[in-house]
């Protein structure tokens, strides 16, 4: 291999961890939370993408702006889905039964998405979808760039929020021990309804992140949740910080690997990832302590 | 544990009992009507395959009404028995059974897809039908020994590339490409159209410096463009379907990578393709089977008779039902017989002897079913996708090395 093409291949493994990175941070929300397993996550991010092509389809204006609405919107409809759908399964049988009823929520996103759009393969037709510049004798594409930018920022802001307000104290608490949050005083229904409408607001992002430079179809969403549940359990579950730095080295070996082994061995390096996770450090490897086995 | 056990089993055989019941009371076998020719399809109607299924549906049915129109065949009004196989090949086997004993169909056309034509062909060739299909390109459909096969398309996928095989290896030899990157999806029918090409250049002494495959579910791109772009290689081929196209050639030019050519099966012949990429398609190369703009005088009735049913142009699908109809057509006609029995015999000889006038030009076949043409070639020229092989039937001038995407 010569050095361009692993410098290039190093860059685009970054930007590509960058994705999975803001792709990933809901699902880690909801499990750290609440310990649901969210299936429908990717569904939902597809959705996005999806609305993302839709208001530049109709409007003209850059995908980007589309998040104004969905972002509120996910957000809202991540509330509702817990406080109307989650906290009717029972607590003893929760993490199961939220794998059955997320799943029958991607379903019916990806039923309806091609009820309404058909199963016709879109693309957002962007005048910069090409454009790149050099680096260092690699190229950076644009859209990738944006991407990154949109997954390092909302991220940041995540981590703020967690780390520096008094609700993310209080989810922080959810999340390390329920019913002591409870006894503090901790409206711990209310925390894990935001929650999981916050979770929810990072697909929308991701979503419109992925549209920039992905071509999205109904069932996209199955390739997408497999690895992003591997990201999540690598990284520890329950732990943002962890499962950034799990999607960006994951990213990056994915990127090299197809370089040297190609596409369909550089696949399965997320579920070898995932078995040595589980049996060496099920925890996770980076933060996590607060997850627990499934 | 039992007692659930034992109540699905009961509900299972009330289930099969049901469908039994069904099967029986939706037969209805032939009234002795003689004047018609009652011709049996099974389609995947619903299921994976559903939208190629109706497209195929939809020209079978245009050619119904063109065939009717001009009389019928030998005379007799033609009629269509359709049966849907909802995708599973099970089922396909059951619905060929059924049309031919039960429903004692005159003759039968192919269903839609790879994976249905060869269980349905066996079937027919159990009970000696004739058997002319639109769909089946794959190499597997014709290494099975079926006789009464008939695959109604100008080529085999692993000779889409044909007229432009023999372009390039027409040049003068510092004119060609020298290197070759070639890109698969692991899919019987896209490997066979890219490495049809990648066999017949290597033969002719260009150099494979990339061949790479990945999987249909694959995401990220970037690698394999990454791969290409490094190689440097004049010429790109993909084996592609639909989104593994669009996404390859976005990485590449986000690459800033320029081949001389670039070519790529299915993806560039969709309409959504333009949509996606827009104005940078600019000397994309694909293979098609079909195009409304084909001049042969039977396509021009038929785009007419087609948009005039359904309101769009027919697509791909849709042409090869027509097709397949015109060659059973065409056999029944010179032969003078629609019937089960001996008769089929003689329609199997004389295509195997023949040579058919269809809407994809002419079509004939070698002793597995395998026609002997080649898939003509499009351009995206001046913004619009155009035949530019083989020269006899060109729209425009081939656009060779093609300008910068």
């Amino acid at each position: 291999m010569d050095g361009t093409l692993l410098f290039q291949s190093l860059v685009l493994g970054v930007l590509l961890g960058g994705l999975y990175a803001i792709l990933a941070a809901g699902l880690t929300l909801y499990f750290g939370v609440m310990r649901v397993v969210m299936i429908a996550h990717a569904a939902f991010v597809i959705l996005a993408a999806y609305l993302a092509w839709w208001f530049h389809r109709e409007t003209g204006l850059d995908p980007l702006f589309s998040m104004v609405l969905t972002v509120p919107l996910f957000f809202v409809i991540g509330v509702l889905i817990q406080r109307v759908l989650i906290t009717r399964l029972r607590p003893a049988t929760l993490t199961m039964m939220s794998v059955l009823l997320t799943f029958a929520i991607a379903l019916l996103i990806e039923g309806l998405l091609g009820l309404f759009w058909s199963g016709t393969q879109r693309r957002v037709q962007l005048s910069y979808s090409g454009d790149n510049f050099e680096f260092f004798g690699a190229r950076i594409a644009v859209v990738k760039l944006i991407a990154f930018g949109l997954a390092v920022l909302s991220l940041a802001l995540l981590f703020l929020l967690m780390k520096k307000t008094r609700f993310g104290l209080a989810l922080r608490a959810t999340i390390q021990h329920r019913e002591a949050a409870q006894l503090v005083g901790i409206r711990t229904d209310w925390v894990a309804g935001i929650g999981f409408g916050i979770g929810l607001a990072t697909a929308a992002i991701g979503g419109t992140a992925l549209s920039l430079d992905a071509t999205i179809y109904p069932s996209l969403h199955w390739s997408w949740i497999g690895p992003l549940m591997a990201i999540i359990v690598v990284g520890g579950l329950g732990s943002i910080p962890g499962t950034a730095i799990a999607a960006l080295v994951l990213g990056v070996g994915q990127s090299l690997l197809q370089v040297e082994l190609g596409t369909t061995w550089a696949q399965t390096l997320f579920y070898v990832a995932l078995f040595l996770t589980l049996m060496l450090r099920p925890q996770g490897f980076f933060g996590g302590r607060l997850a627990q086995r499934f | 544990m039992a007692k659930r056990r034992r109540r699905a089993v009961s509900w299972a055989a009330a289930l099969s009992a049901s469908v039994l019941l069904v099967t029986a009371c939706s037969g209805d076998p032939r009234g002795g009507d003689e004047d018609v020719v009652l011709i049996g399809v099974s389609l995947p109607l619903t299921g994976d395959f559903s939208e190629p299924g109706k497209g195929v549906q939809r020209g079978y049915e245009a050619w119904v009404e063109s065939v009717n129109r001009d009389g019928g065949l030998l005379g007799r009004r033609v009629e269509l028995k359709i049966l849907d196989d909802q995708s599973a090949a099970d089922r396909v086997v059951q619905d060929y059974e059924a049309l031919i004993a039960l429903h004692e169909v005159d003759l039968v056309f192919g269903p839609f897809s790879t994976r249905l034509v060869i269980p349905s062909a066996r079937v027919a060739e159990e009970y000696g039908m004739l058997f002319v299909e639109p769909a089946g390109a794959a190499n597997e459909v014709f290494e099975q020994g079926f006789e009464n096969l008939f695959y109604a398309a100008p080529a085999i996928a692993n000779d889409h590339y044909d007229h432009l095989a023999d372009h390039i290896l027409s040049l003068p030899e510092d004119e060609r490409p020298q290197t070759v990157a070639v890109a698969s999806m692991d899919d019987p029918f896209a490997q066979a159209t890219a490495y049809g090409l990648r066999d017949r250049l290597r033969e002719g002494g260009l150099e494979i410096v990339v061949d790479e495959e990945y999987p249909p579910n694959t995401t990220d791109f970037s690698s394999i463009a990454a791969k290409i772009n490094a190689s440097g290689a004049d010429m790109v081929v993909g084996g592609t379907q639909y989104q593994d196209a669009v996404n390859i050639i976005v990485q590449l030019q986000q690459l800033d990578y320029q081949p001389k050519l670039a070519a790529f099966s299915t993806a560039p012949t969709n309409p959504e393709f333009s949509a996606a990429i827009g104005s940078r398609t600019e000397g994309i190369v694909s293979p098609t089977g079909y195009t409304p703009d084909a001049p042969f005088p039977s396509n021009v009735e038929f785009v007419e008779l087609y948009q005039e049913m359904f309101g769009t142009p027919p697509a791909e699908d849709e042409a090869n039902a027509f097709t397949t109809g015109q060659v059973v057509a065409a056999a029944v006609e010179a032969v003078g017989c629609a019937e089960q029995g001996e008769c089929q015999e003689r329609l199997v000889d004389w295509l195997h002897e023949n040579e058919v006038e269809t809407i994809v030009g002419p079509l004939s076949w070698d002793g597995q079913g395998r026609p002997e043409g080649a898939h003509l070639i499009q351009q995206y020229v001046d913004g619009e996708i155009r035949i530019v092989l083989p020269g006899e039937t060109r729209e425009a001038e081939f656009l060779y090395p093609k300008p910068e995407w």
